[in-house]
């Protein structure tokens, strides 16, 4: 039975089901998973008010907690939107935290490189943003060169190129020929110089009781510009057709294997700009550890989007703004911000669960 | 169809000395969404009768076997099974009812050896796999079947993995054997062997069902016939050899000319000109000494050599599997020869791209629609520009009024009938699915050569007749095509000349006229003159 | 390197790599049957969490292994629903799982352990089998915790298992083209959900030698990614049981040399010999170290 056609459902269903999918179904999960933190709250004996006052403190208390909120959020959005473009190529890119400690470690060397801070025009922290984009876009056009030449699967490749730039990221910090700063005494810590002002990304606001960097409004153009190219773009359309079907879109003439280079590149290059943006914007010096988890929830936030720009926008504002939060609730209500953890993980799992009841029938 | 309403078995006169049914279906239906694929099907299967389902592609015999064996539920209608009602919610409830089905697509894990997939779901806990094998040889000998009990599946050739195949339904000793056009990949030596299983099954006193749709097999094994058309039961026989015409004229729709030649639609088109060859006329396409060695080393294409000139249409015959598909994959530049070199136009193409091949005019109809030749998921009118959409962008965006534009041309040009040009391409027919991807090959910018692979596979007879009318008229504005077909007589009809592909090799080359038939197909099953 | 010194690198190797054979061992037969774990994170933190809770609750190591077992369960659990019942994503449910058991095991730590974090809980004695353990020379390589001779016998009943027995095959079938097997009448949903659960329980023995045997304690996300390094020696080992062995000596004997080396007076950065097992294993994957085969079904959902 080669011509079965498949059921159309009529339009009302379909839209329906998209309302449902993309709108309905995340925020009953966020809201369960909140609730399910309040009674946690509870039953460890905090007051409810205290807990949630505080929390909100941190996350719109003020100008200063809203920009840290926002600035934790431009990292996972753009993390979040590389993803989505390799998934159009029908591409896992699972290598966010290593894309991120490339992008941060090639900043940092660039900032702390002689002359660098002389640079005229901005150039002073543009040439690094620059060069942490292309340190992290090698790093995830290494995944698609291996997958394209070696048949390596991407989930695995990436993965395996996380840990290796987590510890090239923590071999340089520890090593004084790298970027360690100079040993003055033995309480000197594992960490890099701090850069110079002049290449630090400038705050929107030029004050830092609002440090919301510049890192912001790019991000913004960057949503944009990537919508439009996944949508209207020969490039996108390219990309649409390798990850539906390679074979058929070969054969069709797209170049398959420079899509799939050029799709982790572009993904891998977002997370190294944010890791740039991170240290240029944030934390001005290089330590262990520098990723902090921001890969893997940037990838989070870029699979339970569902393929939708808007819904990383979304889900980077939710998740940067919860991590304020959760911080603050630590600081101020001596809540562990780790209960922040369970509240995204189950966010992360109800909605990948959830997913059976949408996919279940365009399935069939 | 008067013949469809006889229902034979159900309510058999007592006394009669006729096998009771194994399995009775009344009035089965099955839909698929807003399709029916089957329906008002009432038939009995009987123990100690090989019963044959005949039918055209999509005729709905897949269909029917899958409910058989539980694989889908049927939408109405109900099944009994020596009398007690049968509804199996899946394959495994089926086997559990002595029901045994040799898929078209084998489910063997080319991985393991033929023992383990002989063993799995059979037996769960220690394998004494010497001894389960000598048993398994004995009861393979049963049946005249050969088996390699410690050879890894993905090593075997098609008709071995196919005998490993009936041997693992044989083992659960099954009441009722389902067979779907297990003939369909076999050389023709194998298919007698083939044939003899199956009547030796159905001796020991097991019902057996085989789909297919070649009657030679029928007049060889079938107690019985049942003919599928559009779903539905359109005729019956107990006398098979001595109800042929019948059969044949049930199976095609247009009763008058049926008789004659039942591969329709070819009767359909015009006469071509005979001799088109008027003084020599250049290359469209010429292939040199061209080998094609496979992963598993094995030599799929041997040294083949073939030069095509423009306006001509060269058919190539053989039973599937004889390296036709490998030359396919080459000329779509989705494989690379490993020697020889082959030119399209005059320019080399050995280590060509897809898209360069494209680029030099050569148009593609890859044999696999679904998988190589279109997106499912993409839009009809995205399909027809596949890998051209940069004609249609400014500044790298798309200009989406003006590809569909450039849509609706196409589909009005060559006939593909969908509600909008936005239409999901997984939605349309089969037909019109193969019409848009003729509409986007035809239409390659600076068109010299046409590789054809089974062109008409799976459609109806309409949009048979206008993919070779599309072909011809390609060919008559100079085009060289490439036509790759199992059906003889779509060969015979269409082609100019035919070369015999054979075990990777071109065994010899007749000109398209029906006189050659028997010779051809000698030469399809090896034997040369 | 004296032999003396050669020795204890060789027994430290071998209890380093402890933790990940069971993790790996466990993860091997979840990859066999098509799923890829990327909570054997979570897994072995929440197994580590229980061990050491178990233990520091009832004094008894025993208990330990046994609270890290039904902790690990529901997770486990967890995953397999996700998986194979609701056909999620399986990195996104994995990484998500790992969020979750991240912050629950701190909570939990922080709840039931707070100030008393520093205390040691009661670990289990290391053993030297008979004849092994007198070996000369070598014989200090076979004083182990009991728990490493439990995951050899696991592991060589395993080998047999996967090889030897019908339930072994079509597992295994069932991680190459489920289809095939479902129609043969094996129930593939089934046999992945107990693959998961045999993940969760190896994942848990791990966590909990981690906690119980290997640190006395527990610390705040203390697996540091030996559940990842798990899943790496899965892929550097081939698939094949034996060679995922070897690999989790090596990453054990990799983990060894930081503090060997230093020791005779050899200076090398400690993130390279971390690095090592990743770095091998994606010139593994890059086709550069023999031909990586990776179940056919790996990580796609079973949908009939």
């Amino acid at each position: 039975m080669t011509d079965i056609p498949h059921q159309s459902p009529g339009i009302p269903s379909e839209a329906y089901r998209d309302i449902l999918g993309r709108i309905a179904i995340p925020i009953i999960a966020v809201v369960a998973a909140f609730l399910v933190g309040l009674v946690a709250v509870m039953a460890m004996g905090v007051s409810l008010d205290r807990a949630v006052s505080a929390f909100i403190n941190g996350a719109f208390g003020s100008a200063y907690s809203i920009s840290a909120s926002l600035n934790r959020s431009v990292s996972l959005a753009l993390v979040g939107i590389g993803f989505v473009i390799a998934a159009r190529a029908g591409l896992t890119n699972v290598g966010g935290e290593g894309q991120i400690a490339m992008g941060g470690m090639i900043a940092t060397a660039l900032c702390l490189a002689p002359g660098m801070a002389e640079l005229p025009f901005g150039l002073s922290f543009i040439v690094p943003l620059l060069g942490g984009a292309i340190a992290g876009g090698v790093w995830g056009a290494i995944a698609g060169f291996l997958k394209v030449r070696a048949g390596a699967n991407e989930v695995i490749t990436t993965l395996l190129l996380s840990f290796i730039a987590i510890w090239l990221l923590y071999w340089s910090v520890q090593s004084e020929n790298l970027l360690r700063q100079p040993m003055t005494s033995s309480a000197t810590l594992p960490e890099s110089l701090s850069i110079p002002a002049s290449t630090q990304v400038p705050l929107l606001t030029g004050s830092y009781a609002s440090p919301v960097t510049w890192g912001l409004p790019l991000t913004i153009v960057i949503a944009i510009a990537a919508a439009i190219i996944l949508s209207r773009s020969v490039f996108g359309f390219n990309l649409k057709a390798i990850g539906f079907n390679p074979v058929a879109a070969a054969r069709a003439g797209i170049a398959v294997g420079a899509g799939v280079v050029t799709a982790l590149f572009v993904a891998g290059a977002l997370g190294g700009l944010a890791g740039a943006l991170m240290l240029q914007g944030e934390q001005y010096s290089l330590k262990a550890g520098f990723s902090s988890n921001y890969g893997f929830d940037g990838l989070v936030v870029g699979l339970l989007a569902r393929n939708s720009i808007t819904g990383v926008i979304a889900g980077a504002l939710l998740f940067g703004f919860m991590r304020s939060g959760g911080i603050s609730m630590e600081m101020m209500a001596s809540v562990p911000s780790a209960l922040v953890g369970v509240i995204q993980g189950l966010i992360v799992v109800s909605i990948a669960g959830a997913a059976y009841f949408l996919d279940r029938r365009s399935l069939r | 169809m008067d013949q469809g309403t006889a229902v034979q078995g159900v309510s058999a006169p007592a006394g009669n000395t006729e096998p009771q049914p194994l399995l009775t279906l009344s009035g089965v239906g099955k839909r698929f969404g807003e399709f029916s694929a089957l329906a008002d099907i009432d038939i009995s299967f009987k123990s100690h009768e090989a019963h044959c389902l005949l039918g055209e592609n999509g005729a709905g015999k897949s269909t029917l076997c899958n409910l058989v064996f539980g694989i889908h539920q049927p939408t109405s209608g109900a099944m009994q099974l020596e009398g007690a009602s049968y509804a199996p919610a899946n394959p495994r409830d089926a086997m559990r009812h002595g029901v045994a089905m040799v898929h078209q697509h084998f489910s063997l894990i080319n991985e393991l050896p033929v023992i383990d997939n002989l063993l799995i779901g059979k037996k769960f806990g220690r394998l004494n796999r010497k001894a389960e094998a000598e048993k398994l040889m004995a009861l393979a000998t049963e049946f005249g079947l050969e088996l390699a009990p410690f050879d890894v599946v993905g090593d075997l050739s098609v008709g071995q993995r196919q005998r490993v195949e009936i041997v693992k339904c044989l083992m659960q000793r099954p009441r009722l054997l389902i067979l779907d056009e297990p003939t369909a990949v076999l050389l023709p030596e194998e298919i007698n062997s083939l044939l003899d299983v199956c009547s030796r099954v159905a001796e020991s006193g097991c019902a057996v069902v085989m789909v297919t749709h070649k009657l030679a097999e029928i007049a060889r094994v079938a107690d019985r016939v049942t003919v599928l058309r559009g779903g539905r039961a359109v005729a019956r026989s107990a006398e098979p050899s001595n109800d042929m015409d019948m059969l044949v004229r049930a199976m095609i729709s247009r009763d008058g000319e049926a008789g004659a030649n039942h591969n329709f639609g070819v009767s359909a088109l015009p006469p071509r000109d005979p001799t088109p060859h008027r003084g020599p006329r250049p290359e469209a396409m010429q292939i040199d000494n061209l080998s094609f060695v496979d992963e598993i080393g094995v030599k799929r294409l041997d040294s083949v050599t073939l030069t095509i000139a423009e306006g001509e249409i060269v058919g190539i015959a053989g039973v599937e599997g004889n390296g036709q598909s490998e030359l396919g994959s080459i000329l779509a530049g989705l494989a690379r020869a490993t020697s020889g070199r082959w030119f399209a136009a005059g320019r080399e193409m050995t280590a060509a791209k897809p898209r360069q091949i494209t680029a030099a005019g050569v148009g593609v109809i890859p044999e696999d629609r679904h998988l190589v030749a279109s997106i499912g998921q993409l839009s009809l009118a995205d399909n027809l520009q596949l890998g051209r959409m940069q004609g249609f962008a400014r500044y790298g965006l798309i200009d989406r009024k003006r590809q569909r534009e450039e849509a609706r041309t196409l589909m009005q040009r060559f006939d593909v009938r969908a509600p909008d040009s936005q239409s999901a391409f997984s939605t349309l027919s089969g037909g019109n699915q193969q019409k848009a991807v003729l509409a986007r090959e035809l239409t390659t910018p600076n068109l010299r050569f046409l590789l054809a692979a089974h062109p008409t596979r799976g459609l109806d007879i309409g949009a048979i007749e206008a993919v070779y009318t599309f072909i011809r008229q390609a060919a008559d504005q100079n085009t060289g095509v490439l036509l790759i077909s199992s059906e003889l007589d779509e060969l015979l009809a269409v082609a100019d000349r035919i070369v015999v592909f054979y075990r990777g090799r071109i065994i010899g080359e007749r000109s398209a006229k029906s006189d050659n038939r028997d010779d051809i197909g000698s030469l399809m099953s090896g034997k040369t003159p | 390197m004296t032999m003396e010194l050669f020795v204890v690198f060789l027994a430290s190797s071998v209890r380093l790599a402890i933790p990940l054979l069971f993790a790996a061992t466990g993860e091997y037969v979840s990859e066999r049957a098509g799923i890829v774990n990327m909570s054997v994170e979570g897994m072995m933190l929440t197994g580590a969490f229980g061990g050491a809770l178990g233990t520091a609750m009832t004094g008894s190591p025993y208990f330990g292994l046994l609270f890290a077992v039904v902790f690990v369960l529901p997770i486990a659990l967890l995953q397999s629903v996700l998986t194979n019942t609701l056909r999620a994503n399986q990195v996104v449910t994995g990484i998500g799982i790992n969020i979750l058991v991240l912050g629950l095991t701190t909570l939990g730590y922080r709840q039931f352990f707070g100030n008393r974090s520093r205390e040691m809980i009661t670990g289990f004695n290391a053993w030297s089998p008979p004849f092994l353990g007198d070996l000369p020379v070598i014989g200090p390589i076979f004083h182990q915790a009991g728990l490493a001779y439990l995951a050899v016998a696991i592991i060589i009943t395993l080998a047999w298992f996967m090889s030897r027995t019908g339930a072994g095959v079509a597992l295994r079938a069932a991680g190459e083209d489920p289809h095939a097997v479902a129609i043969s009448g094996v129930p593939v949903i089934a046999l992945r959900h107990g693959a998961v659960l045999f993940t969760g329980l190896m994942a848990a023995l791990g966590g909990a030698f981690l906690s119980i045997a290997e640190i006395h304690t527990f610390t705040e996300g203390m697996t540091r990614g030996a559940g990842y390094l798990a899943i790496v020696a899965v892929i550097f080992g081939n698939w094949r049981i034996w060679r995922i062995v070897l690999a989790c000596l090596l990453f054990g004997a990799a983990t060894a040399l930081q503090f060997q080396l230093p020791a005779i007076g050899v200076q090398l950065p400690n993130a390279l010999l971390i690095m090592m097992p990743y770095l091998l294993a994606l010139l593994a994957v890059a086709g550069l170290v023999g031909r990586q085969i990776a179940p056919r079904a790996l990580a796609q959902p079973f949908w009939k």
